[in-house]
This record gives structure tokens, sequence and C-alpha cells, in this order.
């Protein structure tokens, strides 16, 4: 899923750094805004752990290999942190392990932490419903739409921005056919996304509901 | 009025000579031959091999080779064989740039070749780090998230 250096048109990898440095702007601000900034630090600290990690696991779907991406765990368990923790989770992936590049990190964050904060916002909606707040299988739902929609948003932007800037010098048939087969090996991992985090929505609501509170 | 006469008695010749000539030249220089002969000899040729982070090969991926001499035209053009090789034979010393690419997915190397049409026998480039070396790395950005994360944990004085 992370496009790395070389991939993406100049123009492209410097509007990625452009919207990234909004979005990363607009997200301190909110979270400035909270009573204790700091209270959320471990929580953010460990789930950018588990999404550094995540890209680690590969599962080798022809015709490349695809990887958990995490990032609708974290916007449903973070809101706004989740932000700077894909941020600088994607930072240590490009220089530590090659994941991604430096050019691309900002389309690579606007991709994923974009997306993680879409799902944020999918999870909040369970504040407006409260009759159903408490009902397990409610927050299972809307933990399973959060993972999957922030996972297959992530993909699409990744699938659309390949398509849309393939060099003229390459074979477009080609490549598209290969994308295609990316892109449909994608689709189980939606449902797996969504379904690990509804389960850590439902695990945490039974043993710490505090750490779903926002 | 008699070099006119010769010249119309003429003309019918010179017609057939000339369509005759034309013919041969229209025929493809393949057809004119009568036989076909390859010839082999040694070359120094570089191949390179091109894989996922998993391991798991690049197989039919597309390859474009530059020359030193121009890096904005691609010399090369193919596919990686079922374990994303590629061979091609370097006419011109200097930095050559290979991009192999498949599904949004790739890399470009640039492989330094001398005048013997050969890698320069320093250059490295499995810069690639072991699945130990790997381990190691993400064991200490866990625990730098976990130190981070156990830091601002802690009581407030």
């Amino acid at each position: 899923m992370h496009i790395p250096d070389g991939i993406l048109p100049t123009q492209v990898c410097i509007a990625g750094y452009g919207i990234a440095g909004g979005i990363t702007w607009g997200t301190l601000r909110q979270i400035r805004k909270t009573p204790d900034p700091q209270a959320q630090v471990p929580k953010a600290s460990l789930l950018a752990a588990a999404f550094f990690v995540g890209s680690s696991i590969s599962i080798p779907i022809p015709p490349a290999s695809v990887h958990l991406v995490l990032n609708g765990l974290l916007g449903t368990l973070l809101g706004w942190y989740a932000w700077p923790a894909v941020l600088i989770g994607l930072l240590l992936q490009a220089i530590l392990l090659g994941h991604g590049g430096l050019t691309t990190l900002g389309v690579n964050a606007v991709m994923m932490g974009g997306s993680a904060l879409i799902a944020a916002q999918i999870f909040q909606l369970r504040y407006r419903f409260p009759a159903l707040l408490h009902r397990k299988w409610f927050l299972g739902t809307l933990g399973f739409l959060a993972g999957a929609i922030g996972f297959g948003l992530a993909a699409l932007i990744f699938f659309g921005l390949i398509i849309f800037t393939i060099p003229a010098n390459l074979d477009r048939v080609t490549e598209q056919g290969t994308l295609a087969a990316l892109m449909i090996a994608h689709i189980p991992l939606l449902f797996l996304e969504g379904g690990f985090t509804a389960l850590v929505v439902l695990f945490l609501y039974r043993i710490k509901p505090e750490l779903l509170e926002s | 009025m008699e070099p006119l006469t010769l010249k119309r008695q003429g003309t019918p010749g010179y017609w057939i000579s000339g369509v005759l000539c034309s013919s041969l030249l229209a025929i493809p220089s393949a057809a004119q031959a009568h036989g076909a002969h390859i010839q082999s000899r040694n070359t120094p040729a570089i191949e390179i091999q091109a894989h996922y982070d998993s391991g798991q090969p690049m197989a039919e991926a597309q390859v474009q080779v530059f020359a030193p001499n121009d890096l904005q035209t691609p010399l090369l053009r193919g596919l990686t064989d079922g374990e994303g090789r590629f061979l091609f034979v370097p006419d011109q010393p200097g930095d050559w740039e290979i991009s192999v690419r498949q599904a949004g997915h790739g890399d470009i190397a640039v492989v330094p070749v001398t005048l013997e049409g050969t890698v320069t026998p320093d250059y490295n480039n499995s810069g690639e780090l072991t699945p130990v070396q790997r381990g190691v790395v993400a064991a200490a950005v866990i625990w730098g998230f976990v130190g981070t994360a156990l830091f601002f944990r802690r009581g407030k004085p």
C-alpha cells in the first residue's frame, strides 16, 4: 500500500506534502483544544508501534504482497491523534525499513492518515445514538465499518493515484492489469481490517471501556 | 526525326528495366536472402533481480533500462521472468538506470558499468536489511514507542 520513491510525478509529491502540512496544522490545533493534550500520548504511542509493525506482516497474494495497514484501527481508537501517529509511523517505516519513501511521505500520510481521520468520524457516530451507545453489536458494527472504510479509502486513493499517473513510456495495459489484480487481492484485507478493528473495540469495551471514550 | 524514332523505339525497353529495378528494390531485404545464419559470441551482460519486501519475486514486472547518456528515454524495455530477473548488455560505460515497476510498486537501481561492460567491482547493491537486522530495528522502534508511552504515563510531580 505504501507508494515508494520514483513512482509518482514530482508535482503529486509536492501536493501531497502541502496537503499533509495543512492536515498536520489542523489536527494539532484540535489536539491543543483538549483539556490535557498529553493524556492520549501513551495510547497514541502504543498504537503507532502497532501501525509500524503492521506493515511488516506481509500476506503474499499475487501479483504483489499485501500487508495490514491498521489505519482504520488507529482512527477508531485515537481520533485526532491518529494523524501524528500515522505520520511518525510512516516516517520511521520509510527511513528504517524502506517501506514507502521520503518523497512520497506526504502522499502516503494523506492516503493513510486522512483515511484514519475519516474512520475516527465514523466511530464518533456512536454518540449520535445514545440509546445504542452501550450495545455491543452497535459498537462492533461501527468498529467494523470504521476499520474497513478507513482501509478501503486508503486503498482507493492508492489505486487512483497510481492509475492516473502511469508514465507514458510504460505499458498502460499491463500496469492496469496488474493493478486490477492487486485491487481484487485487497478485498479480503478490507474485511480482515474491519473485523480486527471490531474485535479490538469489543475487547477494550469489555476490559477497559474508558479507552474508547474521546 | 531519327533520334526521336529511336527514342520511341527504345522507350519500352527502358520502362521494363526501370520496373524490374524498382521491383527488386521494393522487395524486402529479408526476402532477397537465401538463408539465415546465427552467430554466437561471448559478451558481458548484466542481470538484475527484483523482488518485493516479502522476498516474493517481481514476476512479469515492467523493466526500463536507461543508458548513461540519456536518462529520459528508455533504451530497452521488457518484462522480468518468473524469478524477477532481467538481462541486458550495456554498450557504453557509465551509470545505467534500471527501473522495475509492477502495480504501483517498484524500484530504481543505478548500476555503474566499466569500459569492459561489467559492473564496477566495488558496487554493492545489497543494501537491504537482513531479516535479523529488520527484527532488531523493529524491536528498537517498538521499544521507543513503549518508552514514549511510559514517559507520558508517569505520574506528574
